[in-house]
């Protein structure tokens, strides 16, 4: 049975027994290498469902405030979610269940677009390990593994840590492929950093993508959007947009699974994973603490120890 | 038809000449993002680009504009008014649908009720140069909405390619003192026109995605309370990238900011996706759901801005779908709505 066919199958058998009232999973999208997010109440409509390399969204971020109970297809990425937003008791673990689904990396269709370089992608479709992309009437063949997005390229949790169900054989656990970006940045004096950033940030819309797909993005109100007082000036002014993108990487500090929404969403193509892969990095050297692997270790940044090291302080 | 012809190789002349008199904005890439923005010379301007990425219309409405200066000086405050340039100002190379997206503009800036000097100066002081779509994305719907690949509207002058040579579709009085004013152009022949006429009819062709909006605007008048869309905006995430990406979403806000003893009243572009967009002091918000906001979206550009200019306030380019981050297709929001 293709993993499909048991993915429908899961989702049938979690509606018809009343187990969810509505399973969000990926369907079809209008784009090539695109699917939509899909909410379906209905078993006769989980044939819509589908599980493919393009299924890149973060379904998580559909869950805060949710009054029904939900069913969710989730790669690794999105199961670490689902379990911070339960750790953070935005979610409560009897509203959901976590269908895992195995994720062997997700395709960066921008990268491909970019590649392209303005000639129109009317199709593509994944065979094993190679992506077929009719480019305007022509076949073009690519290697998958060139147009992963970065996140999946060191990605060390492929299948949900936590779920209530699977679909399917688990994904080979891989190790990292290695930093590309961010090792460069590290090798950077700080000086280029503050250039580098300057110039990446200086590309943002304000549109705030990322945030909003973002699923530890829940705040009621962002500090963004506060106006007594308000935190944050309007304009295209560089500051604050720095203020914005680096206010939101600390408040993720922590807390962020490395889902790569947030690099995916941004239209104008920031790698904003720079800024928050980096803090990651920080909180496991510091803490040994990655997020979303446990609902029973406090997060770092949410408890405090006698024995923390504090170096960073000095 | 009228019209003159221009040869391939002699447009980056044209292009050259235009730039030493005028401001002249085109299709470039900037940080490897596709957008219109001012160039120095003929050879940064792409050409090949379907649809940029950020449309042209921040040349006409910055998404960043200062309406007044305050200076706090000797216990007064002094008033200036920023000084508006009446340059004059070229948008070479916008695509037919871009062109027309102006309009809705004039019609929000320009008109009888409301008049934006701000705008009004700039625009007044523009030549829109077009170019025809030969090769229409799958995104692109401008002929449900209106518009068509070779549009005339909104454009002073169209460029046609074919191959060696651009026709060029003389539209305005504005478009013909250009010509006028280069040896670069000779009129155009019988096989021109004919060539013209027949790409344009090939383009129209391949548009695949038709939608007929006949009567959405009294369909939507009556679906204010429509349960359906409890669902259409269920995936939606509320962020601004269809707005702000729109070459016809002009709404904006003005914020008072102050460095120092210096301060601005600034115009930034806002949009109806986000919560404070309507979040009213007393601490009610009309809209606060993503459903409400997603559904002003549509109302707006389908529902009221027809009831009120006569016209539907989109141009069909496809940017809110190639761009959004979950897919989320106005086409196929249209497609239920009819």
């Amino acid at each position: 049975m293709s993993l499909e066919t048991s993915l429908r199958e899961i989702a049938r058998k979690l509606l018809e027994e009343g187990q969810v009232d509505v399973i969000i999973g990926y369907e079809k999208g209008s784009l090539p290498l695109q699917t939509t997010p899909c909410f379906i109440d209905d078993a006769d409509d989980v044939d819509r469902l589908v599980w493919n390399e393009s299924c890149g969204n973060n379904l998580a971020k559909y869950l805060v405030d949710r009054k029904d109970k939900a069913g969710v297809v989730a790669k690794g990425c999105d199961a670490r979610s689902i379990v911070m937003l339960v750790v953070e008791k935005q979610v409560e673990r009897d509203k959901v269940v976590i269908i895992g689904v195995p994720c062997s990396g997700i395709i960066d269709r921008r990268k491909i677009v970019e590649t392209l370089e303005g000639r129109e992608m009317l199709e593509a479709t994944i065979k094993g390990d190679k992506v077929v992309v009719n480019v305007e009437g022509s076949e073009e063949v690519f290697a998958k593994e060139q147009f992963l997005c970065e996140s999946c390229q060191t990605c060390e949790h492929r299948n949900a840590p936590i779920y209530d169900v699977f679909v399917g054989e688990k994904a080979k656990e891989t190790k990292s492929m290695g930093e590309t970006s961010l090792s460069e940045l590290e090798k950077m004096t700080a000086s280029e950093r503050w250039s580098f950033f300057k110039r990446e940030l200086g590309k943002c819309i304000r549109c705030y993508a990322c945030r909003e797909v973002c699923p530890l993005c829940y705040c009621e109100e962002c500090f963004v959007d506060q106006t007594m007082p308000s935190w944050l000036g309007k304009t295209d002014d560089e500051s604050e947009v720095m203020f914005y993108h680096v206010t939101r990487a600390l408040h993720l500090a922590g807390r962020c699974v490395d889902c790569g929404a947030c690099s995916r969403a941004c239209p104008m193509g920031i790698n904003l994973r720079n800024l928050n892969r980096r803090v990651e990095k920080r909180v496991k050297e510091l803490y040994n603490y990655e997020a979303g692997l446990s609902f029973e270790e406090t997060p770092p940044l949410a408890t405090f120890k006698l024995n923390d090291p504090q170096e960073f302080i000095k | 038809m009228k019209g003159k012809t221009i040869l391939k190789e002699r447009l980056p002349d044209f292009i050259d000449e235009l730039i030493r008199e005028n401001l002249v904005f085109a299709p470039v890439k900037r940080e490897n993002i596709t957008c219109f923005d001012e160039i120095s010379a003929s050879d940064e301007v792409h050409l090949n680009l379907q649809n940029t990425k950020k449309p042209s219309k921040d040349v006409l409405l910055p998404k960043c504009e200062p309406l007044l200066l305050f200076e706090a000086k000797d216990k007064k405050v002094e008033v200036k008014e920023p000084k508006i340039s009446d340059a004059r100002r070229i948008l070479f190379g916008i695509r037919p649908c871009e062109a027309r997206g102006f309009n809705v503009f004039d019609k929000a800036f320009t008109s009888d009720e409301f008049k934006d000097v701000y705008y009004m100066k700039r625009r007044e002081n523009a030549i829109v140069i077009g170019m025809a779509c030969l090769k229409p994305s799958p995104t692109c719907f401008c002929t449900s909405v209106g518009g068509s690949p070779f549009s005339r509207e909104g454009s002073d002058l169209l460029l046609v390619d074919l191959g060696d040579r651009y026709f060029v579709d003389v539209i305005t009085e504005k478009g013909e003192e250009v010509i006028e004013k280069t040896r670069l152009f000779k009129d155009a022949e019988k096989r021109d026109i004919d060539a013209a006429e027949k790409a344009a009819k090939e383009a129209e062709a391949s548009i695949k995605t038709r939608i007929r909006l006949e009567g959405i605007q009294d369909k939507l008048s009556k679906m204010f309370d429509d349960p359906s869309w409890d669902d259409l905006h269920q995936k939606c995430v509320g962020c601004g990238v269809c707005t702000f990406l729109c070459p016809t979403c002009y709404c904006f806000d003005i914020v008072d900011e102050s460095y120092g003893f210096e301060m601005r009243r600034v115009r930034v572009w806002d949009t109806c996706q986000f919560p404070l967009f309507t979040q009213q002091a007393s601490g009610v918000n009309p809209r606060p759901s993503g459903k409400e906001r997603m559904r002003q979206r549509i109302m707006h550009k389908f529902s009221y801005f027809p009831e009120v200019h006569g016209e539907i306030a989109c141009i069909g380019c496809g940017r809110c779908i190639r761009e959004c981050p979950v897919n989320f297709d106005i086409r196929e929001v249209l497609k239920s709505i009819m």
